[in-house]
């Protein structure tokens, strides 16, 4: 018991934890920072995969507790229809594209970054939608109808904030210029839409198939009964 | 083996079957949810009769594309289109009976030359597709219109019996069944008896009356006679949308002909226009509003000399910027053929007690209803302004859903015709389901029911409605010719209430009442709205904000959810004023006696 509560102790008073906290400390840095601050996070390593998945985290919980929590006068959330797991998917799965897509496309246009530092940036650029997200939760439950507004305000203001670090995150890590990761990231959505488009027609030839065989042995069955 | 086959082709026929059923088991009453759900609802209205003309009198036989009803203090008046005849009946212990039909009006001297149809004298009915029914006195008719229309009858030229024409005669008709030939004289006593209306002649029923006019002759031929059941000197002037013959005839209770408005005169009109009048309505000032076939500039509007003054409620057309840039990319060629943006026509009219008109418009761009722009159901004012009020959760457009376990029903609801109540809710009749529609005056869906099929209660082609009184409608299917009568349940007699108390400012009282409702129907927003604000102005404001959270409505919720707030804020705001205060305060005296402290030392 002793050397489990001294190892947990330890862990938290260690270098890895440390570098942690340190790397997680650093996307404050990063969103004030954009430009120096996604530079840095790749090219200096100050930021951390462990501090990226935290964040990302982050971004689903608020996102989830905004549907829950939020006040009713700007929550149309129809709870009858309402699925944790659809919800948490809906942004994982994006994010994953995206990284996929924007990854497979840099590649083919001299693009510095990897596949891991691209969801780094990614993940890093969330910042702001959590930071502004999980206090407007709150404040949604103080107001009127007409003071919502500035829950409404806040949270595009939160979505353009992070959408700007995305676009400052793919110039740094890649080194482009401001036109090229401008066009990187177009063709990057439409890689995002060839993929999607892709693993559907996968999975509706993959069911097709199965229900092909389904069929078959049915009947088969059906023959020799 | 084949046994087997046989067998699982029998089991799937079954669950085919079955399953056919199954989808029967749709709600008959609903409402829209917030969510623009389908939610089951207690009937608001039952049916209590399904007319047959048969049934009624066999004389009326079968209605044929019935198209117009209109019904007054008990009276009900059929527009039988197919037949060119105006049935009327009154309700009797229960039981509708035949009061008259009217095939032929009477025509003096003095309105012949206004009857004139291609060139002659034509008193009979071709096609009347609406009738309206004014209320009015004598003096008040003699006032409007004098008593000039009131003379000898019109004797017309090819007749074959040329009788003297002051007395009324016993004249050899063909086919029509009753050799009656007074039909006119409603001062009459006879008339009323008789299997075929044949009621003796009525020689002396002219002069008996109050000096009115005298029968006219009997038709030609193929003309039949007005059979009367019923003969009734009533404070009512008929209107009557004679289509074909492109004029509103309008008459005394009795089919005396006092005016017709027929052949507007306009700049606006084309040189060779047929005006056909389809449906009418006639206000308090005696005005009459015609929605008329091939007319898209609103209502047209005659004063009560039948004259053309004007349109009223036209339809403004708004372009959309898609459709403007569209324009702009086409060629001239493609932009001539695309170019009919005309207004869409009213289909349908009906006046409330108010004097205002509800007019519907069947002919709207589904996209247009989607997206909130389209209006199938207005309230005109004076100046022809739309002034309905949609504050409801969606606009009154009928179903929101437009799909159909019935495969062959697709698309919008089509509103056909429209029914206000006193109490300001309105009914709208869809054509492409043959449901009703029930708004209240802010124009929430209060219920929605009838349907497409067979069964009671259902509709194959639904023309027109009106209401016998505030809780009964009539609707007419012209398909099958019936009359379909619905009366009001309890439920829908609670919703009425609730309203009017609502309206009247009885708050709480109507608060009470959609309590009940809601032991009808949990599932009635409105009720929860109505219980809310009650709660609201009892300064119950957590209740009310729970209320308002059932319902979806945000904007009393917010209302509420302030007072909720100063009301929270009110009462911990001491307790937080002393922590705040404690806070600043304990740490400064900390300091001090730190300070002091330290001097103590020091010194």
């Amino acid at each position: 018991m002793k050397r489990i509560l001294s190892a947990i102790a330890g862990f938290f008073h260690g270098e890895w934890w440390n570098h942690y906290i340190k790397t997680l400390k650093y996307a404050f840095y990063v969103i004030l920072h954009p430009f120096d601050g996604f530079w840095d996070l790749t090219h200096e390593k100050r930021g951390s995969l462990a501090a990226a998945n935290t964040i990302t985290i982050l971004a689903v919980l608020t996102h989830l507790w905004d549907r829950r929590f939020s006040n009713f006068m700007v929550n149309n959330t129809r709870w009858s229809q309402f699925s944790i797991w659809l919800n948490t998917l809906g942004i994982l799965v994006p994010l994953l594209i995206w990284v996929t897509a924007n990854w497979a496309i840099t590649t083919l246009m001299d693009g510095k970054g990897r596949f891991l530092q691209i969801y780094m940036g990614t993940a890093y650029a969330f910042t702001p939608y959590v930071l502004i997200g999980l206090p407007m939760i709150f404040l949604s439950n103080i107001v009127t109808k007409e003071e919502g507004v500035f829950y409404t305000y806040f949270n595009i203001f939160a979505l353009v904030w992070s959408g700007f670090l995305i676009l400052c995150a793919v110039l740094m890590i890649h080194d482009y210029s401001l036109l090229k990761g401008l066009v990187a990231i177009i063709i990057s959505i439409v890689g995002m839409a060839v993929i999607m488009f892709v693993v559907l027609l996968f999975f509706s030839l993959l069911s097709d198939t199965v229900m092909f065989f389904v069929s078959l042995y049915k009947e088969i069955l059906f023959r020799i009964g | 083996m084949k046994i087997k086959r046989l067998l699982t082709i029998l089991l799937l026929l079954c669950l085919m079957v079955s399953t056919a059923f199954a989808d029967d088991d749709d709600w008959y009453t609903y409402t829209y949810s917030y969510w623009k759900e389908e939610t089951a609802s207690p009937n608001a209205y039952s049916v209590t009769n399904t007319l047959y003309g048969m049934d009624v009198d066999p004389e009326i036989g079968n209605l044929s594309d019935p198209r117009g009803l209109f019904c007054i203090d008990g009276r009900v008046f059929a527009c039988d289109t197919g037949n060119n005849r105006i049935v009327e009946m009154y309700k009797e212990d229960g039981q509708y009976k035949l009061a008259r039909i009217i095939y032929q009006l009477n025509v003096s001297v003095n309105v012949a030359e206004k009857m004139m149809y291609e060139g002659k004298v034509d008193n009979t009915l071709f096609q009347p597709t609406d009738i309206f029914v004014k209320p009015i006195t004598k003096e008040q008719r003699e006032l409007n219109f004098g008593t000039k229309y009131i003379g000898d009858p019109y004797i017309y030229p090819d007749e074959e019996t040329t009788e003297e024409p002051g007395e009324t005669q016993q004249t050899e008709t063909p086919d029509a069944e009753s050799g009656d030939t007074e039909e006119g004289g409603e001062g009459g006593e006879s008339g009323e008896g008789g299997e075929g209306g044949e009621g003796g002649e009525g020689g002396e029923g002219g002069e008996g009356g109050e000096g009115q006019t005298e029968a006219p002759k009997p038709q030609q031929g193929p003309k039949k006679e007005n059979v009367i059941r019923q003969q009734l000197d009533l404070d009512y002037d008929i209107y009557i949308a004679d289509k074909d013959h492109n004029r509103v005839i309008h008459c005394d209770y009795s089919g005396n002909v006092i005016g017709v408005v027929s052949n507007p005169k306009d700049d606006t009109l084309p040189e060779n226009y047929k005006f056909r009048p389809n449906k009418i309505v006639v206000d308090n000032a005696l005005r009459v509003y015609a929605q008329a076939e091939g007319i898209n500039s609103g209502l047209m509007e005659f004063d009560k000399d039948g004259v053309f003054t004007g349109y009223v409620g036209a339809n403004k057309v708004v372009i959309s910027l898609a459709r403007k840039i569209w324009r702009k990319l086409q060629t001239r060629e493609q932009r001539q053929r695309t170019n009919q943006f005309v207004p869409t026509e009213y289909n349908n009219l009906s006046l409330d007690s108010k004097g205002f008109i509800y007019a519907t418009i069947s002919a709207v761009d589904e996209q247009d209803l989607w997206a909130g722009t389209a209006t199938p159901i207005r309230k005109l004012n004076a100046m022809g302004s739309d002034i309905l009020i949609r504050n409801g959760n969606s606009f009154p457009i009928g179903d929101l859903n437009w799909s159909s376990k019935l495969p062959s029903i697709s698309g919008a609801s089509a509103f056909c015709d429209v029914i206000a109540f006193n109490n300001d809710t309105y009914c709208c009749l869809d054509m492409t389901r043959g449901k009703l529609f029930c708004y209240d005056f802010q124009g929430n869906l209060l219920y929605a029911f009838g349907g497409i099929g067979y069964t009671s209660g259902r509709f194959t082609r639904v023309t027109a409605m009106d209401n016998l009184d505030e809780e009964t409608i009539l609707v007419l299917d012209a398909t099958r010719g019936t009359i379909t009568e619905f009366s009001m349940t309890k439920y829908g007699k609670m919703i009425n209430e609730a309203l009017e108390l609502y309206k009247n400012g009885y708050y709480d009282q109507s608060a009470e009442v959609w309590r009940e409702i809601l032991q009808f129907n949990g599932n009635f927003e409105l009720a929860y709205v109505g219980i809310g604000r009650a709660l609201l102005r009892q300064e119950q404001y957590k209740e009310a904000m729970g209320y308002f959270e059932s319902a979806h409505d945000i904007e009393n919720y917010s209302k509420a959810f302030r007072h909720y707030r100063e009301e929270v804020v009110e009462k911990y705001i001491l307790y937080a004023i002393l922590v705040l205060a404690v806070l600043i305060i304990i740490p400064k005296i900390i300091r001090k006696i730190k300070k002091v402290r330290r001097e103590i030392k020091e010194a």
